[in-house]
């Protein structure tokens, strides 16, 4: 037998070996950078048609988020408002605010010939997964757990991975993101502007017994029976300030919060 | 040791159930798929087994090419929000309006759920007063609607017209029409009760005076109108109740089927055969049908007996003269002895049940069968009891479709406006002839339809029609009730109402697009008071409610109907004297026999009359009876086919007089021997890709106008045997005992007999260690059921009321997304219907064997292979129907299995499916024991299953093209979808989900109410699943089990509750109740009703 492999061939399975372990390498940090939500989800800020600022709308004239998505509180979807809500501001004949600027030409020539505003879309669930604004606005859940400080935004941008992983961190945890429903359009909310025995005394109103309330601070053997007490017990427990874990476990127990965690909830 | 619980073997000694000639028989192809869950994938013939294999590589190259240019990046997607903001409209929910279809002679009210301006699905107006459930036909119509091929521009001769061109012919015929004030202008109309369209009739007449108006259905009963016309007067309707009649005798009557007569809707029939504690015989109800084929009517009778369709008459005549009718007598003595006998017992069961009786016959047959019934349910007293006679408002007289025939070949009639649904070239008695007389005479023939049928094709000027669900109009409904039709969209295709064509006629409206302005800015959207059709429906509106009330009419669009609007009753009696004078006119009675066969032509169930032929929901949902897809086929009953030697599909030409047609032939259990039946409807060509050229013709053998019994045929045997696609064999269920049903009498002695029928007694103790009560959350059980603080879903279904119709099929297919497959799949086992609707056959005894003492035993042992039934037996064969889906199963055999957990189990028992997660193993498929999962073995969707692509010269159907076929995916069938609930991909199982968007979205309704309150459990009975929302019978039941107050406990607890394949401790959520049946112990037969339960016993 002559030889039947050339010599350069003896390096060639090591050669071959660290290539694969190179590429291999290459590949993984490839998917793991491109691939997952944190690249092609947060921070995706596309440019709109309509230079429309939620900073200047929902920040400093402070706009409530329903006075145009209005229908945020009752349907699955939180719906781009119409011309005519730009237009009870801006319109001609209406307002009139600036009806002048070129940044509105767009929304007056809409007016003119019916065809919709093409809004790039930001927040986009998959097809399989069903999502619905209303379930959780209804339930102490603000706009900003899932759509970021919009009232700072000059150009929306998303700011949460909504990844199924975020939203089960949620629904298993939802003490993080509780409020009470009022505060729910409130972007700039924090636990501590709460009041707490405005916070409380709501609870009690609702006819929640003090004892119950007393339990959920200090657990299994903590009693209250007035309102006093509850305060008492809760600065005891939380400090001075109200929390959010404060608000969010009172909310949990006494609103029944059961976030369902079962498949059909969001894929059906 | 622990103990292996086996199937059962069947019980033999009495009756068995079977779906399929095959199974009986137990052929050996059919030995070969049973149990298979997925017929093998050697449904592929030999050529297409050595192209598929050049397919692949062929394949590979092409996706190679296309693989790895797929972007990761952020595609754009636009959000697009109304300019203007649009009344009621909240992105994101569905809203619904109420209206109604008109159908021949009445309406089917309705309730339409529309998203963003969509119609998407249908459901029946619990609000009406004959509202109820629906049949398929309407609930599939949702479906015409966005058929891509319907008729979308005029049409003259053939070729496409613009609608200047269109209205400017018309507008020429009308001038030429008023010239002669109308002489030669005819009109024929369907059977429509619109007021508004009788009354601009009445309008039309008044501007043209010799206009000459015709009526013309292709399956309409000119006899039953002619024979009530005469004896119950004229504009004198009958309305059956139904619900007060205790004894029913139908005479070919598929009241419950595709004959429905006007009355009182299904559920009042079948709310008096459901029962859940000991009865009486005079407390349910009892129903005796006469019929040569079995239908749903036939299905649900206590007593049957197949007779030929030429008999009928004789047979009302015998129950017409035992009853006293002396003019009947002549005929009666004709009948055979075995129709006495049949006949004495039950018609004295009728006049026992006097005022409480009623009999019904087909509306199809003529004059003197009609009349007969007339003078018979006269006798009984049924008038003013179980039917009601009601007035009418006299209406334009209307010529039969004999007139139009003669005024066409008499040349009266030089401008024919066709506005009747059925198609005149290709349904009316000898239609070839028509066409024929029609361009000799030089007739102007204009065509109104939704589809370029052959009429359409053929006629001097065609108009496309538009859907009911895009127009104005309005409907009287059985009862005379004034029901809206109002527009749920506006025309996809700008095609013309028929009261819009008639505004024409008359110089109101102008037809075809109308020429929409820009709105001006910040103005209202256009007022629809511009609309003639609207402003004429408002018109009779004011006449029908006494004036123009805008708050009336505003209830009325809101609720569909106008409250108190019924007909009144009419003022006289029957004059039943003149039916002697009907009868004499009668043709002569000819009984089929073995050289001479008789012919039956009936009404197809996926079909119609033809008009439903592009619509594939219906075509895919098999027949109640055949279980035959996708086209028609001769049902021959098993004597007559095993004498003929026939095999399944085989081939036959059937020759009527001069004419004859080859169709394929199909074995029918129940069917009376020497009688053949044919459903009409197809056979129609180019009407589009759905319709295709599927099936035949049967309408071709008929010449005479009104008849639908042909007799004299002769049938002879082709060589061919046809491939045809029937469900039946497929998914069985091996004949354990699945069915249970009991007569009054085993129901009597014993309420729970369904409890303890077949294994379920045998059901071995629970002898754990374990506690708790399986299932329920409990201390010992912390990972159960909560029936306390959670809704736990469950279903019920009735047997006793199901008549095995197949609107929840189509209802599920409308909800869920599910998508058609095609025939060729269908023929492999792949149909997608979540619902499947078992049909079972039975015979009442398995033969005899002599005992040594010379007596006659039944045989108790005998085994499957060498006991067959014989034809005679067949022919008497009992027919039940069982719906079945995802049972819903606490412990699931499917979710054990799921490598990936895809199929999960809800805290409120739901069995889960979560589409994305399914990687496609068909595991759980295949441990189904309910065989209730679907697989998509392709993207139905996204590629067409239904046309041919041509892969570099070869023709291969467009699923087996691969990323070569086409895929498309009709933008008008995307309208329709539910956008809520996923459109599944290729490669996934789905199933039944009990409507989980329903459950789902009912919930976040009720934490939109409560908010920060506590109480989320939705108020008791507020959601209905699709497929119990369509139910017309009532048979399904849905709720919440852990809500005591709720429908479905109370039926659950019924006596006659029992769970499919219990001993095999699956728990399923979904249950049935045992049917009853209620014999006449003095009929012949009666001891073979339901044997098998008494063997029970």
């Amino acid at each position: 037998m002559g030889n039947f492999f050339p010599r350069w061939t003896n390096w060639l399975p090591l050669k071959l070996a660290i290539a694969v372990v190179f590429i291999a390498f290459g590949v993984s940090v490839g998917v793991a950078y491109y691939f997952t939500p944190k690249y092609t989800r947060v921070g995706y800020e596309p440019t709109q048609p309509v230079p429309f600022s939620h900073k200047i709308h929902a920040g400093q004239l402070a706009l409530d988020c329903r006075y145009c998505h209005s229908f945020v509180e009752t349907s699955s979807h939180s719906n781009v408002p119409t011309n005519q809500t730009c237009f009870n501001c801006h319109g001609p004949g209406k307002g009139n605010i600036r009806s002048n600027s070129p940044k509105l030409e767009m929304v007056i020539k809409a007016n003119e010939t019916g065809k919709s505003i093409p809004w790039v879309k930001v927040h986009k669930s998959p097809d399989y997964v069903y999502f619905n604004h209303s379930a959780h606005l209804n339930r102490g859940v603000s706009c900003v757990s899932c759509h970021g400080k919009i009232n700072e935004m000059e150009v929306v941008r998303h700011d949460q991975s909504q990844s199924m992983g975020w939203c089960l961190d949620c629904h298993r945890n939802p003490e993080k993101n509780l409020r009470p429903l009022e505060f729910v359009t409130k972007l700039d909310y924090q636990a501590s502007d709460l009041k707490r025995d405005e916070f409380y005394k709501t609870l009690l109103d609702k006819k929640v017994p003090a004892g119950e309330i007393a339990t959920t601070i200090g657990g299994e053997g903590a009693k209250a029976d007035s309102l006093e007490q509850i305060i008492a017990l809760a600065e005891k427990t939380y400090g001075k300030n109200v929390t959010q874990t404060e608000v969010g476990t009172q909310i949990k127990k006494h609103w029944q919060i059961q976030p369902p965690e079962s498949c059909t909830t969001c894929h059906r | 040791m622990k103990k292996i619980w086996k199937h059962p073997e069947e019980p033999q000694n009495a009756k068995r159930y079977w779906r399929s000639v095959a199974e009986l028989d137990r052929r050996e192809d059919f030995l070969k798929n049973l149990g298979r869950e997925f017929p093998e994938g050697d449904s592929l013939n030999d050529e297409e087994r050595e192209n598929s294999r050049r397919e692949f590589l062929k394949i590979m190259g092409a996706s190679v090419g296309m693989m790895g240019l797929a972007s990761c990046r952020r595609p754009l997607v636009n959000i697009l929000p109304y300019t203007q903001h649009v009344e009621w409209m909240v992105p994101g929910k569905s809203l619904l309006y109420a209206t109604t279809m008109p159908q021949n002679g009445g309406a089917v009210p309705l309730v339409v759920t529309t998203h963003e301006g969509r119609p998407t699905h249908l459901s029946g107006n619990p609000l009406h007063p004959l509202g109820g459930g629906l049949n398929s036909f309407a609930q599939a119509s949702v479906l015409d609607l966005y058929d891509p091929e319907r008729s979308q521009k005029p049409m003259g001769a053939g070729k496409e017209l613009s609608w200047a061109k269109a209205n400017e012919l018309l507008a020429k015929a009308i001038d030429e029409a008023k010239k002669s004030s109308g002489a030669s202008l005819g009109i024929v109309m369907g059977g429509s009760t619109s007021p508004t369209y009788q009354r601009l009739l009445g309008e039309v007449k008044a501007a043209f005076p010799q206009i000459k108006l015709f009526q013309y259905e292709a399956v309409g009963g000119e006899g039953q109108a002619s024979a009530n016309k005469e004896v119950l007067g004229a504009d004198v309707k009958s309305f059956v109740k139904l619900g007060s009649a205790m004894r029913i005798l139908s005479l070919d009557c598929d009241f419950l089927g595709v004959d429905p007569v006007a009355g009182e809707p299904i559920s009042a029939f079948t709310k008096h055969r459901a029962k859940t504690k000991e009865t009486t015989e005079a407390e349910m109800n009892r129903l005796y049908v006469l019929e040569n084929r079995y239908t749903l009517t036939g299905g649900m009778a206590d007593h049957r007996k197949p007779l030929a369709a030429s008999l009928i008459p004789v047979a009302a005549a015998v129950i017409a003269a035992q009853l006293g009718d002396a003019s009947a007598k002549a005929l009666a003595d004709t009948a055979p002895a075995s129709l006495k006998e049949w006949i004495a017992p039950a018609v004295r069961d009728l006049i026992d049940n006097k005022g409480k009786a009623v009999v019904l016959a087909g509306s199809r047959y003529g004059a003197e069968v009609h009349a007969l019934v007339a003078s018979i349910n006269n006798a009984l007293g049924a008038y003013g009891s179980t039917i009601d006679l009601l007035q009418a408002p006299a209406s334009p007289e209307l010529g039969t479709f004999s007139d139009l025939q003669a005024a066409i070949s008499g040349g009266q009639v030089k401008t024919l406006i066709s506005l009747t649904p059925a198609s005149l070239y290709y349904d009316a008695p000898d239609a070839a002839a028509l066409a024929k007389v029609v361009t000799e005479k030089g007739v102007k023939l204009i065509h109104v339809g939704t589809h370029k049928n052959v009429t359409a094709r053929q006629a001097a000027l065609h108009i496309p029609a538009a859907h009911y669900l895009e127009v104005w109009g309005d409907v009287f409904a059985a009862d005379g009730t004034y029901s809206i039709v109002q527009p749920m969209i506006a025309p996809l295709y700008d095609g013309a109402s028929h009261v819009e064509v008639l505004l024409t006629l008359l110089g109101r409206k102008k037809l075809g697009p109308v020429e929409a302005a820009a709105p001006a800015a910040g103005s209202a959207p256009a007022a629809p008071a511009e609309d003639a059709a609207y402003t004429a429906v408002r018109d009779t509106f004011a006449t029908v409610a006494g004036s123009l009330d805008e708050k009336k009419w505003n209830f009325t669009l809101r609720d569909g109907f106008l409250k108190g609007s019924a007909y009144a009753k009419a003022a006289a009696a029957p004059n039943v004297a003149a039916v002697a004078g009907i009868l004499a006119k009668a043709t002569a009675v000819v009984a089929p026999t073995d050289d001479a066969l008789e012919v039956v032509l009936v009404a197809d169930s996926s079909v119609y009359d033809g008009r439903y032929v592009n619509n594939a929901w219906l075509q895919e949902a098999p027949d109640p009876v055949t279980k035959l897809t996708w086209e028609n086929a001769a049902w021959i009953g098993s004597v007559t086919f095993r004498r003929l030697g026939l095999k399944e599909g085989q081939h036959v030409k059937i020759t009527v007089g001069d004419i004859s047609i080859e169709i394929p032939a199909i074995e029918a259990p129940g069917h009376v021997s020497n009688s053949i039946t044919l459903p009409l409807g197809y056979g129609q060509i180019g009407v589009g890709m759905v319709s295709g050229d599927r099936g035949v013709n049967a309408y071709a053998l008929r010449k005479q106008p009104g008849t639908f019994v042909l007799s004299g045929a002769k049938i002879e045997v082709l060589a061919t045997i046809a491939e045809l696609a029937i469900t039946q064999s497929q998914n069985t269920m091996e004949g354990r005992a699945v069915y249970r049903e009991g007569t009054i009498e085993t129901f009597n002695k014993d309420v729970a007999f369904a409890q303890k029928t077949g294994m379920d007694s045998h059901i071995p103790e629970n002898i754990s260690l374990y506690k708790g009560q399986v299932g329920v959350k409990s201390e010992t059980n912390p990972d159960g059921f909560d029936y306390e603080k959670q809704h736990q879903w469950g279903m019920s279904i009735d047997l006793s009321k199901c008549i095995g119709c197949t609107a929840c099929i189509v209802a599920c297919q409308s909800e869920n997304n599910i998508p058609v497959v095609g025939k060729d799949q269908v023929r492999k086992g792949r149909v997608m219907q979540w619902i499947r609707m078992d049909r079972y056959f039975a015979v009442p005894k398995w033969g005899t064997h002599k005992n040594k003492d010379g007596s006659v035993g039944v045989d108790q042992e005998s085994t499957w292979a060498e006991d067959n039934a014989t034809p005679e037996q067949l022919e008497n064969a009992e027919m039940v129907h069982q719906p079945l889906a995802c049972q819903q199963c606490e412990s699931a055999p499917c979710e054990t299995v799921c490598p990936v957990n895809a199929t999960v189990h809800t805290p409120d028992g739901l069995n889960a499916m979560a589409y994305n997660r399914c990687i496609g193993t068909r595991y759980c498929a295949n441990n189904c024991p309910y065989t209730a999962r679907r697989f998509n073995w392709f993207d139905y969707n996204k590629r067409n299953p239904l046309i041919e692509t041509s892969v570099l010269g070869m023709k291969v159907g467009n699923l087996y093209a691969g990323p070569l076929g086409e895929k498309r995916e009709d933008e008008s069938i995307r309208l329709q979808r539910n956008p809520n609930v996923t459109v599944r991909m290729r490669g996934v199982i789905e199933k039944c989900t009990y409507c989980v968007q329903r459950l789902e979205s009912a919930k976040i309704l009720q934490k939109q109410v409560q908010r920060d309150s506590k109480d989320f459990r939705v108020p008791t009975d507020t959601i209905k699943t699709a497929c119990q929302q369509s139910c017309p019978a009532e048979a399904i039941v849905f709720g919440d089990l852990a809500d005591p107050k709720s429908a479905v406990v109370k039926s659950k607890a019924s006596p006659r509750d029992y769970q499919v394949l219990k001993y095999i401790g699956t728990r399923p959520r979904t249950s049935y109740l045992a049917r009853l049946r209620n014999p006449n112990k003095d009929m012949p037969g009666a001891e073979n009703i339901a044997v098998w339960s008494n063997n029970q016993f």
